[in-house]
């Protein structure tokens, strides 16, 4: 955020008059229009049901393009996770795993009921503050 | 001003080094030996005194000691971590493009279960519709009609003016669907909860895998970390791909959560933008106001502040010798 970008918020927001559009263009409005009619009246435009197959064929390959998207979010604090940064935390969350898993499947077991959630809650606390600004970075 | 200091200068000095001369000799002359001879009964009282305030503050500690408390963490929940929101900044609005993605998320998943009452169609339009796309969403849905001649209630389509239809009649049905948990309307979800556009992204995108080691999750809950007591009866519901945004940006879980967040935190705050912008103009007319004032009170106090004040003494008189 420059000071350019600032100062031209500060004028768009002190310009008292300022256009706003609840219609859609003319040009997107017919074209829409034409797309319903030709889905509801199979009579007739034949240039514009042609039009639609070709914009479904490119959304197709868009699709097939981007057929699974990969969320960024698990990657990245598993990266901070394992970072100096909440090394500390990661080496506690994991020893507190090993002895809670191992105190589980002991049958002779006569200790306090233990769980990791807190261990967990710092571990998870550091890792996406950690990632959160890289995170936005990545999304739009 | 340099010329009247300058008259005035001389005596005033001459009284200020009068003053230390006497004030210096006053103390020399008061004996020292009366301070050390304060009676002992003086110094014993005021450290008994000061002995027992400590001790009663110290004795109050010791009884009722520091706050106890009584949640865990898992029971108060994770906070949820701070993103750096761009429409949360002072000069940002909402990004309009991401609320039309939000509120497809919406529809196409939250709709199912969570109602949305407070925003009506026709506040849509401009935002992140057009008015042709608002119509035409609001007579997908049936509303009741005014009675009739015979005083019969009919249906008919949608209008602008119309509420988002909640997906269930009321709250009893919806709790009778949903195992019992009720789910919140949505409309002011953002203003309603602590940590507000925070928590509801955490929340959505901070399912983990499983829970942690020990951790005994309910049947029927799932567990989450930002949600207070980490048993929480919806499931997860955002997968990666699981909308398809017609502006082609990838839809990822984050990316989902992002927009429908923010969609949310428009339908809790949609005069946000005209809010921002209202502050600012504010901001601008009250500083011209504030600078006004300063220059029109220098305006009217010139003749004060520059009055020059001149004591001639009467020449030929001269005055009493000091002692």
């Amino acid at each position: 955020m420059g000071i350019t970008d600032f100062l031209s918020d500060l004028m768009s927001s002190v310009s008292f008059v300022q256009e706003v559009h609840a219609e859609a263009p003319a040009e997107e409005e017919e074209s829409s229009e034409g797309g319903e009619e030709s889905k509801d009246d199979d009579a007739g435009e034949e240039e514009e049901g042609g039009d639609e197959g070709g914009e479904e064929e490119e959304e197709e390959e868009e699709e097939e393009e981007e057929e699974e998207p990969v969320d960024p979010k698990p990657k990245l604090e598993e990266e901070c996770a394992n970072s100096a940064q909440c090394v500390g935390y990661k080496h506690h969350f994991d020893e507190c795993v090993e002895r809670v898993t191992a105190a589980q499947e002991d049958p002779d077991h006569k200790g306090p009921h233990e769980d990791c959630v807190e261990e967990f809650f710092h571990l998870q606390h550091c890792a996406t503050q950690c990632a959160a600004p890289k995170l936005w970075k990545a999304l739009k | 001003m340099l010329a009247t200091s300058a008259v005035r200068g001389t005596p005033l000095r001459a009284a200020a080094r009068n003053i230390v001369r006497k004030t210096t000799t006053r103390a020399a002359s008061s004996s020292s030996s009366e301070a050390a001879s304060s009676p002992f009964y003086l110094t014993a009282g005021a450290s008994a005194a000061t002995v027992a305030t400590i001790g009663s503050i110290a004795w109050y500690y010791h009884v009722y000691g520091r706050d106890v408390f009584a949640m865990t963490p898992a029971e108060e929940g994770l906070h949820p971590t701070q993103y750096p929101w761009e429409h949360a900044k002072w000069t940002k609005t909402f990004d309009h493009a991401a609320l039309r993605r939000g509120f497809q998320v919406y529809r196409e998943v939250c709709a199912a279960c969570h109602s949305l009452t407070r925003i009506p169609y026709r506040a849509l339009v401009g935002t992140m519709m057009t008015v042709d796309e608002a119509k035409a969403l609001a007579e997908e849905n049936e509303y009741d009609t005014e009675p009739n001649d015979e005083g019969e209630i009919e249906k008919r389509p949608g209008k602008l003016s119309d509420y988002i239809p909640a997906p269930y009649k009321n709250d009893e049905a919806a709790r009778a669907a949903n195992n019992g948990a009720l789910p919140p309307d949505l409309s002011l979800m953002v203003k309603a909860r602590h940590g507000g556009c925070n928590y509801i992204f955490s929340l959505l995108t901070g399912y983990p895998e499983e829970p942690p080691a020990g951790a005994t999750v309910q049947s029927g809950l799932n567990f989450n970390p930002y949600f207070p007591g980490t048993g929480i009866a919806m499931a997860r519901v955002l997968y990666d791909g699981l909308v398809e945004y017609e502006d082609g940006t990838p839809a990822t879980t984050s990316q989902m959560a992002k927009d429908v967040v923010e969609f949310l935190n428009w339908t809790a705050e949609p005069e946000m933008d005209d809010r921002k912008k209202m502050g600012i103009k504010v901001l601008i007319i009250g500083t011209a106001l504030l600078a006004l004032s300063g220059w029109v009170k220098r305006y009217k106090w010139s003749p004060l502040k520059n009055r020059k004040i001149v004591y001639n003494p009467p020449v030929g008189r001269r005055s009493p010798p000091r002692p």
